[in-house]
C-alpha cells in the first residue's frame, strides 16, 4: 500500500536534477578509477618505438605483443617470484586464519573472564608501538631471520582489525544459547569451536581469508627489508625492482634537463605490471562482495 | 601457613579488620614510594678509585659521578660513565619503577576513596591494583639487586653494592602482598567472584587457544617496544646495539634542530587533508550511489570505484610513471600534442601536494564509500517513505535523514584516523615519490624518513628510533585525549 503511494508521488524537479547529477558524477568517478588501468594495459600492447617517440596513450597506436614475448621468452625469474608469492599467500593465509579464528572465538565467549583484557592488549598494539627500527632489528639481528621465507609471511598473519572482524562474524552467526546448550551436553570448548562454530563461519572465513590473501599478494615491503636474494622476492617487489632500475637512472638525471634514450624498454614495464596484477584483477569481480561484506560488518560494529 | 591463619583471624575478628589491613598496606605503599624517590640511594659505588681506573674513567668524568644512585638517577650514571652496556637494564628498571608508582598511587587513591564498585565486584579492583603494585615493587627490588650483579659482571670487578634498603623494601612488599591477598580472598567469597587460578582450571582450553596469538603479538608488537631504548643511544658498530653510549635526549634535540619540523609539518598536513577531504568525498559518493535506482549502473559504478583498493601500491607506481614521466608520460604527451610546454613533474615540488592527494583519493574513495554505504543501507526505509509523503525533496531527505544517521560512523572513523595523524601512508608516499631527494621538501614524511634509515643508514638508528618513538607517543596521546573528550561529551561514541 505504502509502496504504491510513493510510486504515485511524482518526481520533483529537485529529485530529477539530483538523479542527473548522481548518474553523471558516479559515471565520471568510475571512469577516472579505471583509466589508469587502461593506460597500463594499452602501454603493454603498444610498440616500444611508438612509446619512445610519442609517449603512452589510452589506446595502442601501433599494436604489438613484443613486450609479452620478451617476458615469456625468459620467464624463470618471474615464475620464481610467482611461486614464492603463492607460497607466502597460501601459508600466511592458512596460518592467519587459524590464529585469527581461534583468538576471535576466545574473546567472543562471555564466560571467559579476561576477554576484555585480551581485546585491549590486541587493540593497544595499534595505538602504541616500538616503531619500525626496533621491529626490524628484532627480526633481522636478534632473531637472525633475514633472508628466510618465514620472516616474509609471519609478520602478516593477523591484526587486531581482523580479530575484531572475525569476532563480529562469530557473535553474529553463533547465538550464545547454542554454544551454551552444547556445553550442557558435555562438549568441551575445542569441540564447540570445531564442530559448532567453524561450520557456520564460512562467510567470515572467506572474508578474513581474502583480506589476508590480498595483503600477501600486494606486499612488497617485507621483501624490501628482509630478502637477501631474488629467490625469495615477492612478486610486487620483483615488479618494483624492474621499475626502479629505470628510476635509478632517472635519479641520475635529476637536476639536469638531460633525458636518457637508453632506458630499459618501456612496454616491458607495463606488460610486467599486467602480468603481476592480472590474476588478481580477474578474480576481483568474484571476490569483491566478500570485501564489501567485511567492510560492512566492520562498519556496523564501528 | 600458621601466620596466614593468624592474619586471617585478625582480619575477621576485629570489627575494623578490613580497615586495619588497608591502613597497613596503604602505609607500606607510601613507604615504597618515598623509598624510591631520587634522594634515597639504592646502589652505591665501592672501590671507587680502582673501579674508575679499570673502566678508564677520567678525573673529569669522575667528578660528575656520585657515590650512590637511586633507580631514578641510574641512567645519569650510565650516561656520565659511558658504560652503555648498562643502559637498557637501567631503563627497564626505570619503566618498572614508573609502573609500580602508578599502581601504588592508584591503590592508595582507591583506599582513600573507599567506594565499592556497583557491578558486583566490590573492592576487588582496589585489591587487584594493590597486588599488582606490590608485585611490581618486589620485581623492582629483585631487579635492582640483579643490576648490581650484572654491573659488577660487566665491570669485571666489585664496583657496585646494593643498599640494605633493597632488602627492606622486598620484605615489606611481600608482607603487604600477603595481607592484600587475604583481604581479597574474603572479598571474593562475598562477591562470588573467582581469581585467575580458578579461571585457569575452568577455561584452560581457552587459554591454550590464545597461545599462538600471544606468541605472535609478543614477537611482532611487544618485544620491539624494548627497542625504544635505541632512541636514546648513539649507535656505533664497535660497541654494537646494546653497548653503544647512552646519550639521553640528544637524538631528539638533533632531530628537532634539523628536519623534524619539515617531517611533522608534511605528515600532519597531508593527514589533515586526507582525513578531511577523504571523508567528505567518500560520504558524497556514498550518498550519490545510494540514491541511484538503476541497479546495473549502481553495481558497476561501485565495483569500478572499489577496484583501485584492490591493487598494490607498486601498481600505482607504474600508473603514476606512465602518467607523469617527462618524455613518455600520457599527460606530457597530451600537453605536447596541443602545443604546450611539457612539465617536469619529478623535478618540480609544487605539483606534488596535489598529486599525492589525488592518488590517495583514487586509491581510497572506493573503500571509504563502502563503509558509509553500509551505514546508509542500514537506515530504516520508512523514514524516507514518510518524508516523501510529506513532500520532502531529495536534498532535504539527505540533509535531515541521511547525514544525521551517518554521523556516528563519521565520528568513529574520525577518531580512528586521528590516532594515526603522525603515521603517514607510507606505501603511497614511497611508491609515488621514492628516493627522489629533490621532492623531499614537500613529500618527506616521518615514515619515509625512518624507512630510509632502516634500509640504508645503520649509523642513524638512534635518530630513526627517536623519530619513531615520537610518532608513537604523539599518536597514543592524541587517541587517549580524543577518546577522553568524547567519553565526556557523548559516551556512546567512545572507543573504550
Amino acid at each position: 500500500m505504502q509502496a504504491e503511494k510513493s510510486k504515485k508521488i511524482k518526481l520533483s524537479r529537485a529529485d530529477k536534477t539530483f538523479n542527473i547529477l548522481a548518474f553523471s558524477l558516479v559515471g565520471i568517478a568510475a571512469i577516472i578509477c579505471v583509466l589508469p588501468f587502461v593506460l597500463v594495459v594499452s602501454g603493454s600492447l603498444t610498440d616500444n618505438y611508438v612509446i619512445l617517440t610519442e609517449g603512452y596513450s589510452l589506446w595502442p597506436k601501433q599494436f604489438s605483443l613484443d613486450a609479452y614475448k620478451t617476458i615469456f621468452g625468459n620467464p624463470a625469474s618471474i615464475l620464481q617470484a610467482y611461486k614464492m608469492t603463492i607460497y607466502y599467500t597460501v601459508v600466511g593465509t592458512a596460518a592467519g586464519l587459524f590464529v585469527t579464528t581461534m583468538t576471535a572465538y576466545v574473546v567472543s565467549r562471555k564466560e571467559f573472564k579476561y576477554r576484555n583484557v585480551v581485546t585491549f592488549l590486541l587493540y593497544f598494539t595499534t595505538i602504541f608501538g616500538g616503531g619500525m627500527i626496533p621491529w626490524y632489528l628484532l627480526y633481522a639481528n636478534v632473531l637472525n631471520l633475514k633472508g628466510t621465507t618465514f620472516v616474509i609471511w609471519f609478520p602478516g598473519i593477523t591484526s587486531s582489525f581482523l580479530v575484531i572482524l572475525m569476532r563480529t562474524f562469530i557473535t553474529g552467526s553463533v547465538p550464545d544459547a547454542i554454544a551454551e546448550s552444547a556445553k550442557m551436553d558435555g562438549a568441551g570448548q575445542f569441540t564447540i569451536f570445531t564442530k559448532i562454530v567453524m561450520p557456520v563461519l564460512k562467510p567470515g572465513l572467506a572474508t578474513v581469508g581474502l583480506f589476508l590473501a590480498l595483503g600477501y599478494w600486494n606486499d612488497w615491503y617485507r621483501s624490501s627489508l628482509f630478502s637477501t636474494s631474488s629467490d625469495t622476492y615477492e612478486l610486487q617487489f620483483y615488479l618494483y625492482n624492474m621499475l626502479s632500475a629505470s628510476t635509478a637512472l632517472k635519479d641520475l638525471t635529476v637536476g639536469t634537463t638531460i633525458s636518457i634514450d637508453n632506458l630499459p624498454t618501456q612496454s616491458v614495464k607495463m606488460a610486467m605490471a599486467v602480468v603481476v596484477t592480472g590474476p588478481m584483477l580477474l578474480l576481483y569481480p568474484f571476490v569483491q562482495r566478500y570485501f564489501v561484506s567485511g567492510i560492512t560488518v566492520g562498519a556496523v560494529k564501528g | 601457613m600458621k601466620y596466614l591463619s593468624i592474619c586471617d583471624q585478625y582480619l575477621e575478628q576485629r570489627k575494623f579488620g578490613r580497615k586495619t589491613g588497608q591502613l597497613l598496606t596503604g602505609a607500606v605503599s607510601m613507604m615504597l614510594i618515598v623509598c624510591s624517590l631520587p634522594f634515597v640511594d639504592w646502589i652505591r659505588l665501592v672501590n671507587t678509585s680502582a673501579f674508575f681506573e679499570k673502566q678508564g674513567i677520567t678525573e673529569e668524568m669522575a667528578s660528575t659521578l656520585r657515590s650512590g644512585y637511586s633507580i631514578f638517577s641510574l641512567l645519569g650514571f650510565v650516561q656520565n660513565s659511558g658504560m652503555g652496556a648498562l643502559g637498557l637494564y637501567a631503563m627497564l628498571l626505570l619503566l618498572v619503577l614508573a609502573a609500580a608508582w602508578y599502581f601504588l598511587v592508584s591503590y592508595i587513591w582507591k583506599i582513600v576513596r573507599n567506594r565499592r564498585d556497583a557491578d558486583g565486584k566490590g573492592e576487588l579492583r582496589t585489591y587487584t591494583a594493590g597486588k599488582t603494585a606490590m608485585l611490581l615493587a618486589a620485581l623492582l627490588t629483585v631487579g635492582s639487586y640483579g643490576f648490581v650483579l650484572y654491573a659488577n659482571d660487566v665491570a669485571g670487578m666489585k664496583g657496585f653494592a646494593g643498599s640494605w634498603i633493597i632488602g627492606a623494601e622486598l620484605a615489606a612488599a611481600i608482607a603487604a602482598y600477603v595481607v592484600i591477598k587475604r583481604m581479597e580472598a574474603r572479598e571474593r567469597v562475598r562477591c562470588r567472584e573467582h581469581g585467575l587460578v580458578r579461571e585457569l582450571q575452568k577455561n584452560w582450553v581457552l587459554f591454550l587457544m590464545l597461545v599462538p596469538i600471544a606468541v605472535f603479538f609478543l614477537i611482532n608488537s611487544y618485544l620491539p617496544m624494548v627497542g625504544i631504548y635505541f632512541a636514546f643511544v648513539n649507535f656505533n658498530f664497535t660497541d654494537g646495539l646494546w653497548a653503544s653510549p647512552f646519550v639521553g635526549l640528544k637524538n631528539f634535540e638533533f632531530l628537532f634542530q634539523s628536519q623534524m619540523g619539515r617531517l611533522i609539518r608534511n605528515t600532519v598536513l597531508y593527514n589533515v587533508v586526507f582525513i578531511g577531504l577523504g571523508n567528505v568525498i567518500q560520504i558524497f559518493f556514498a550518498i550519490l550511489v545510494s540514491q541511484i535506482t538503476v541497479k546495473w549502473f549502481k553495481k558497476t559504478g561501485q565495483t569500478l570505484m572499489f577496484m583501485p583498493y584492490f591493487v598494490s601500491y607498486v601498481m600505482l607506481k607504474v600508473m603514476v610513471y606512465s602518467l607523469l614521466e617527462y618524455q613518455y608520460g600520457a599527460i606530457n604527451n597530451a600537453i605536447r600534442s596541443s602545443g604546450g610546454q611539457a612539465i617536469d613533474f619529478y623535478n618540480t615540488t609544487i605539483y606534488w601536494p596535489f598529486l599525492i592527494t589525488l592518488f590517495y583519493l583514487w586509491k581510497s574513495v572506493g573503500y571509504g564509500m563502502v563503509t558509509y554505504l553500509a551505514t546508509i543501507m542500514g537506515i530504516d526505509n520508512e523514514m524516507y517513505e514518510a518524508s516523501k509523503v510529506d513532500g520532502a525533496n531529495v536534498f532535504q531527505r539527505i540533509r535531515y535523514i541521511t547525514l544525521p544517521q551517518i554521523k556516528p560512523t563519521f565520528i568513529i572513523l574520525l577518531i580512528y584516523s586521528l590516532g594515526g595523524i603522525m603515521k603517514g601512508n607510507f606505501e603511497l608516499f614511497y611508491q609515488t615519490v621514492g628516493n627522489n631527494g629533490l621532492l623531499y621538501e614537500v613529500t618527506d614524511i616521518l615514515d619515509t624518513y625512518v624507512y630510509r634509515i632502516t634500509i640504508g643508514q645503520p649509523l642513524s638508528i638512534g635518530l630513526g628510533s627517536a623519530a619513531g618513538l615520537f610518532q608513537s607517543i604523539f599518536g597514543f596521546v592524541v587517541v587517549m585525549l580524543t577518546n577522553w573528550v568524547i567519553r565526556k561529551k557523548e559516551a556512546d561514541y567512545a572507543l573504550f
